[in-house]
């Protein structure tokens, strides 16, 4: 389709525009990713209260909140109904509506994103049930890339410790699905060890900012601070035309 | 000899189209043909789409929710797929009997065609999904007519277009080429490559 084809050169030629532009302040997206129980979440809202303090305007979007998929997901997750692939399409599906609705609209406005996990948390889970990083990560596409991944890593013990400590894990959150194991706790240990496994492969391949989440908070929340002081002034991806590209095209389509 | 006893006549028959009455009418006719002469209780079945039920819930959702991209509707419709393999398809196939998948992945695939999708991102998408062994495609008796909101094609372009009515008949009339043009080619070697790996 000629047309369509035309579109989307322009889109993205737009894109480019939009996000090189020296005279605006541009969109970032910054992802913090980790296991359960790394603390994750504590981190993201003290970096959410400091970049609000410094001006910034913040947008928080988190795993698996589509208003649109979420309950899909959550209804199938009650009944333990879905296998690794339903799982990871339904995951998949949430995050593209979240891309399109939340992250890309707010980076085009010049917003700074905070994911709350990212696209690396489906491939982590995804390929500890089992699945091929190949076909789990080319449901992602076009992808999109964050300026800054902070990972935060701690060892499965300390995740264990940390996430059994108040609570049971919950079935797909203990990989009962896979593991066979009746023990929620026992089976976490053993689901949590093969996604620290994977996410340890995707920091080195991904090039992620490791943050040692075994030291105090007050240490980790400084050295995200430093960082992206540091790693802010980084270019656009240009790796992200495509991803912004289909989004602006479909956005006209609809209008 | 029971049908279980016979895997050997276990069918994957896929019926592909945009029109909805029309697949399911000729889904019912290839099973019968393919069946034909074979005990009652051992011939097998159609599966049907959102069998999963997951289009019935978008369907409930809040306007405010926004409407799902083409992308987001294919994945969807990939997970309902899944859910059909393993609950309707694979156990009929084991059992030796034939099962009428309709629609199947070339709907699907003609439909993000249509939307401007990447071919190898549909080809990736779908690569957990065995070949079938036999493949009709129904051509649509008027791809304006009421019968499309019946059937994927008819759900998903409405999403997709929302309430721009010409978009998404340009959208249905685009998935009705794809369909036809593609209809004798075969499909690129990936269908049915596994997903999983080795377990670690």
């Amino acid at each position: 389709m000629p047309s369509a084809q035309a579109a989307l050169q322009r889109a993205r030629r737009l894109a480019r525009q939009r996000f090189t532009d020296p005279e605006r302040r541009r969109g970032l997206l910054v992802a913090f990713e980790g296991p359960d129980g790394s603390g994750k979440t504590t981190q993201r809202k003290l970096f959410k209260t400091w970049l609000k303090s410094e001006g910034y305007d913040v947008v928080t979007t988190k795993w698996n909140s589509s208003d649109l998929i979420k309950p899909i997901i959550k209804s199938r997750k009650a009944v333990r109904a879905l296998s690794p692939e339903e799982f990871s399409l339904l995951h998949g599906a949430d995050f593209r509506h979240r891309v399109e609705q939340v992250i890309l609209p707010a980076l085009w406005e010049g917003k700074l994103v905070i994911a709350d996990r990212f696209l690396f948390t489906g491939l982590a889970r995804d390929v500890a049930r089992g699945l091929d990083l190949d076909w789990v990560l080319k449901l992602y596409q076009p992808l999109l890339w964050p300026d800054l991944v902070f990972y935060f890593s701690v060892s499965p013990v300390t995740s264990g410790k940390r996430v059994t400590a108040t609570r049971l894990p919950s079935y797909y959150e203990a990989g009962q699905d896979i593991t066979d194991v009746d023990d929620p706790v026992e089976s976490y240990q053993r689901f949590i060890a093969r996604v620290i496994r994977e996410y340890e492969s995707l920091a080195l391949i991904f090039n992620f900012i490791t943050v040692d989440a075994e030291q105090s908070i007050a240490e980790q929340h400084r050295q995200i601070r430093d960082l992206f002081i540091d790693g802010q002034q980084r270019p656009w991806s240009a790796w992200n035309v495509d991803a912004v590209a289909e989004w602006l095209a479909l956005d006209k389509r609809r209008r | 000899m029971s049908a279980a006893a016979r895997p050997g006549r276990a069918k994957l028959i896929a019926v592909d189209g945009v029109d909805a009455q029309a697949v399911f009418a000729a889904a019912r006719a290839a099973l019968a043909a393919s069946t034909a002469g074979t005990p009652a209780g051992t011939r097998g079945g159609v599966s049907r789409w959102d069998a999963s039920g997951i289009f019935q819930d978008l369907e409930v959702a809040e306007e405010e929710a926004g409407s799902p991209s083409p992308r987001t509707i294919l994945l969807l419709y990939a997970a309902d797929l899944a859910f059909r393999l393993r609950w309707q398809v694979r156990p009929a196939l084991a059992e030796g009997r034939t099962v009428v998948v309709a629609p199947y992945v070339q709907t699907a695939i003609a439909f993000g065609r249509a939307a401007g999708l990447p071919a190898t991102w549909l080809e990736n998408l779908f690569r957990f999904a065995p070949r079938a062994s036999e493949r009709h495609v129904v051509a649509a008796r008027d791809p304006n007519a009421a019968a499309m909101k019946e059937g994927f094609v008819g759900l998903a372009s409405a999403h997709v277009a929302g309430i721009n009515a010409p978009a998404r008949k340009r959208l249905i009339t685009a998935t009705e080429t794809h369909l036809r043009r593609d209809r004798h080619r075969r499909p690129r070697g990936r269908g049915g490559r596994p997903t999983r790996r080795a377990p670690p």
